[in-house]
């Protein structure tokens, strides 16, 4: 015992739940079987028991996996349940936990589906390489559905209210039961022929038998094959078929599949309207900036004139003439003032003023000014000059005398 | 057969015509030539839209 270890239950629990989980084989299963015991709990939860004629094994259906059950389900009913096996550790069973339930027959329907998708996926058929753009502007549009029914109306409907000018084609086709499938094919290949700008493929909505055309494999190579744009509309938004696996866009109802191929006609017209406005405004201001492009020319054109230049010239003569003239009076003015001046110096060292304060001049018989007494000889005849009048006189005596 | 322009050439074509138009550098005669491409493929799209109310076509089996 000492060396044994020894484990709890919930450890055990928790070991074998992780066997379970590593089987990938029991992470998604397909079990058939029968109801029994089943409960719709409040919380949204479904409890249930599948058995067969030898066993049975306790079921439960989360209310978050609910979308995978379109039936009400009760005892006794044939089904086919996928989900995964795992423990419930708190009691120690294991139990099936449910994804989606079918009920049987049914179920090889889905099997096949799921199977068709597989093969198709892998084969490429619906890589969003090969998917198309839907045109916006489509002025003939092709649709295969039935001639009576919702669909084909809810299309009018939509096409005209949007476009009243689209052209819609129909083809009518088979959209249940036997040869639906060929004649849904049919109708794309017709449709294509009719140089059409996409084509609709779809009905409304039924049961997953109703629907099963477009799980068809020739419907989806037909699809794959069109080489106009294929919008899929099959049924309501919830239902996927293969269709809508390989259609180039997929729209949740012919209602919305008519939205997506037709335009609306009212915005496309004011988009040209606004093209037109805007060209004739470019055009406008191309002419605009073009006129005031020459305008600048001009400008620099007449600045570049010889007749400009001469002007300029000629101003700048005047220009000239006019300062000098002013110079000239300036340079006048300074001289006249400066010869006031002179004057009134000049009339201060003036020698008849000092005549007239009583000195004399005295000049030889030649009429040389006498300066010194040095130059006079006695008996010498002199004139002396005062401020009225001349004398003349004889030196009689002569003293040199130093001053 | 070639296939008639669709009213998205158009479309685009306009688009264009614009965009050149915006251009600075553009000459006032090409500008001129443009406008009058403009408004050539403006009447082309209205033609495309060919506005005559249209009857649903049942096409009968072959």
């Amino acid at each position: 015992m000492e060396n044994e270890q020894v484990y709890s239950v919930s450890q055990v629990n928790l070991y074998i739940k992780n066997m379970f989980t590593r089987e990938h084989v029991l992470n998604n299963i397909y079990i058939k079987g029968e109801v029994s015991n089943c409960k719709y709990h409040s919380s949204g939860h479904i409890y249930f028991t599948l058995k067969d004629g030898k066993g049975q094994m306790a079921c439960v259906m989360f209310a978050g996996q609910r979308s995978g059950l379109s039936f009400r389900m009760s005892e006794g009913q044939s089904i086919i349940v996928l989900g995964s096996i795992s423990v419930y550790e708190r009691d120690g069973k294991y139990q099936l936990y449910a994804r989606q339930i079918f009920l049987d027959g049914l179920g090889a329907l889905y099997e096949r589906y799921e199977q068709l998708k597989r093969e198709l996926q892998k084969e490429g058929l619906f890589d969003s390489s090969h998917k198309k753009p839907i045109p916006f502007y489509n002025n003939r549009i092709g649709i295969v559905t039935a001639s009576t029914g919702a669909a084909i109306h809810d299309i009018q409907t939509i096409s005209a209210r949007r476009n009243p000018y689209a052209q819609l084609i129909l083809y009518p086709a088979k959209v249940q039961g036997e040869h639906a499938a060929e004649t849904i094919v049919e109708g794309i290949c017709r449709l294509q022929k009719e140089n059409v700008d996409v084509i609709i493929v779809g009905r409304g909505g039924g049961s997953i038998e109703d629907l099963w055309a477009f799980n068809e494999e020739i419907v989806a190579r037909a699809i794959y094959s069109c080489k106009v744009p294929v919008i899929s509309a099959v049924g309501h938004e919830t239902d996927t078929t293969i269709a809508d696996y390989v259609a180039d866009l997929r729209a949740p109802t012919p209602s919305a599949a008519a939205e997506l191929a037709v335009c609306e006609i009212r915005e496309v017209q004011s988009g040209l309207e606004i093209s037109r406005v805007q060209m004739a405004y470019l055009l406008k201001r191309k002419i605009t900036q073009n006129r005031e492009q020459i305008e600048r020319y001009k400008l620099k054109l007449e600045l570049l004139s010889p007749a400009y230049q001469l002007r300029q010239k000629k101003q700048y003569l005047v220009d000239c003439e006019e300062r000098m003239r002013e110079l000239m009076k300036l340079k006048l003015q300074r001289k006249k003032h400066q010869l006031a001046v002179y004057m009134e110096r000049m009339r201060g060292l003036s020698p008849l003023e000092k005549l007239q304060s009583g000195y004399g001049f005295v000049t030889d018989s030649k009429g040389g000014v006498v300066r010194s007494v040095k130059e006079i000889s006695i008996g010498d005849e002199i004139t002396i000059s005062l401020s009225d009048g001349d004398m003349k006189a004889i030196v009689e005596q002569k003293r040199a005398r130093r001053r | 057969m070639a296939k008639a322009k669709s009213l998205e050439d158009y479309m685009e074509e306009l688009e264009k015509i614009m965009n050149d138009l915006e251009r600075e550098d553009l000459a006032l005669e090409e500008a001129f030539k443009l406008y009058h491409n403009g408004m050539k493929v403006l009447k082309s799209c209205n033609d495309a839209i060919d506005k005559v109310e249209k009857k649903l076509i049942v096409l009968e089996e072959e």
